[in-house]
């Protein structure tokens, strides 16, 4: 008798173990038992190489190993890449990305060590990002910044966000892509290159699609009604990166920047445009 | 030679728009000149696997034989982690390294290291490209 119920609990566990599993779509991407694809994993932005870290990194991504010293000159986030659209910033904020642009970019917040904001964080590709998916809810963890953002699928905002740095996200599903809408910033970070500056009324909707195994495809729209013309559209890539953890990385640690720009100012050193 | 390098060049800039990976570092092209790069070469004093950026410090000889310690900056310790360093083993107190950098613009024996070559002569990049995090060529806006 006993090991009768002992063998009809193995049964029901290995059934519970079997609905709950990830199973692979003819995408070749795991999903979760709702059928929703699952986004689980440590991922690079910004790049569209796939492979380990450092073998996608080595001459061709963030600077390379030193395998390949000739390794292209690669951009910072507060940098334009060729070929984007300019933003649509309104003529009187326009004037004011432009002077940062001219500073060199030293009032960057992230030079005190501030949350980078989005969808800033979501697109660069220094450090890597762990997103853990649930079916109600997703949770992204971002080594730069040590930020995070807990994404619960819900239709509502709560009724009592304070603006913060990375906002308020909630998430849906559009068939395969993940939605996450973003509202409750505060007016402290830059969008998407230097000086590149938003109000409190920012709101974000960024679509996440798992296209492989691979790769994630991102799409980000910016509204802001305060400084932009028309909501900002931009486009990136998330590879996995299979074997790579995240580390700590606490920015105030030893952080100089602050105090040499200062310096900088103060003796009147040339270093704008 | 130089027909070789450019091609190699043009080869990386053509993967460059191709790829556009994008990094988080800020202030070197504001702290530092990308007209004046610098090759130095003397011994390892101190390294400080710190963040938001790494530091190690160099005694350099001038032709006189006059010894002055120099300051270079880099990247934080998870990217020289990921990217083939390992700390306290890759370079050590006592090592003589070659550093490829850029002199800091308020002229002190500062700068912003880009390649080091190690003892026995292997290379690795313990900092970014130039002008990384100074805006790029060209402001997020179009400029009329």
């Amino acid at each position: 008798m006993t090991s009768l119920v002992v063998r009809m609990m193995a049964v029901m566990v290995c059934m519970a173990a079997a609905l709950s599993a990830q199973s692979a779509s003819k995408n070749g991407f795991p999903r979760l038992a709702n059928g929703k694809p699952d986004l689980t994993g440590v991922w690079q932005s910004g790049s569209t190489q796939p492979g380990e870290w450092e073998e996608a990194n080595s001459g061709l991504g963030v600077g390379g190993t030193g395998r390949n010293p000739n390794a292209p000159a690669t951009l910072s986030s507060n940098d334009r890449p060729a070929g984007r659209e300019g933003a649509p910033y309104q003529p009187w904020a326009a004037a004011k990305v432009v002077e940062a642009f001219n500073r060199r970019g030293i009032d960057d917040p992230t030079a005190l060590c501030l949350p980078p904001g989005l969808p800033r964080t979501a697109m660069l590709g220094l450090f890597p990002t762990q997103i853990i998916q649930r079916p109600e809810q997703v949770v992204i963890l971002y080594e730069y910044m040590s930020v995070f953002r807990v994404i619960p699928i819900t239709s509502k905002h709560p009724d009592d966000i304070l603006p913060s740095y990375m906002g308020n996200s909630i998430g849906r599903w559009d068939g395969d892509t993940l939605v996450v809408d973003v509202t409750g910033f505060n007016d402290k970070t830059w969008l998407a290159g230097t000086g590149t500056f938003h109000s409190d009324k920012l709101h974000i909707t960024e679509r996440y699609t798992r296209v492989s195994k691979d790769r994630i495809n991102y799409e980000v729209t910016m509204e802001d009604p305060t400084v932009l013309t028309k909501p900002w559209k931009l486009e990136s890539s998330l590879m996995l990166r299979e074997g790579t953890r995240l580390q700590e990385y606490v920015c105030p640690e030893n952080n100089l920047d602050p105090e040499r720009f200062e310096k900088l100012l103060k003796e009147g050193v040339k270093f704008t445009r | 030679m130089a027909r070789w390098m450019s091609r190699k060049w043009g080869l990386g800039l053509t993967l460059l728009l191709v790829t556009v990976p994008l990094e988080a570092h800020h202030s070197f092209g504001a702290e530092y000149d990308v007209t004046k790069p610098l090759t130095l070469t003397g011994v390892i004093t101190k390294v400080e696997w710190t963040n938001p950026h790494s530091y190690f410090y160099v005694d350099v000889k001038d032709a006189s034989g006059k010894v002055a310690n120099w300051k270079f900056e880099g990247y934080p310790p998870s990217v020289l982690s990921r990217t083939g360093w390992k700390k306290d083993v890759t370079m050590k107190v006592g090592d003589t390294v070659t550093v490829f950098a850029w002199h800091a613009r308020d002229g002190s024996n500062l700068a912003h290291s880009r390649e080091v070559t190690l003892p026995g002569g292997k290379k690795l990049f313990f900092g970014p490209p130039a002008g990384t995090g100074d805006g790029g060529a060209a402001p997020a806006v179009d400029v009329k």
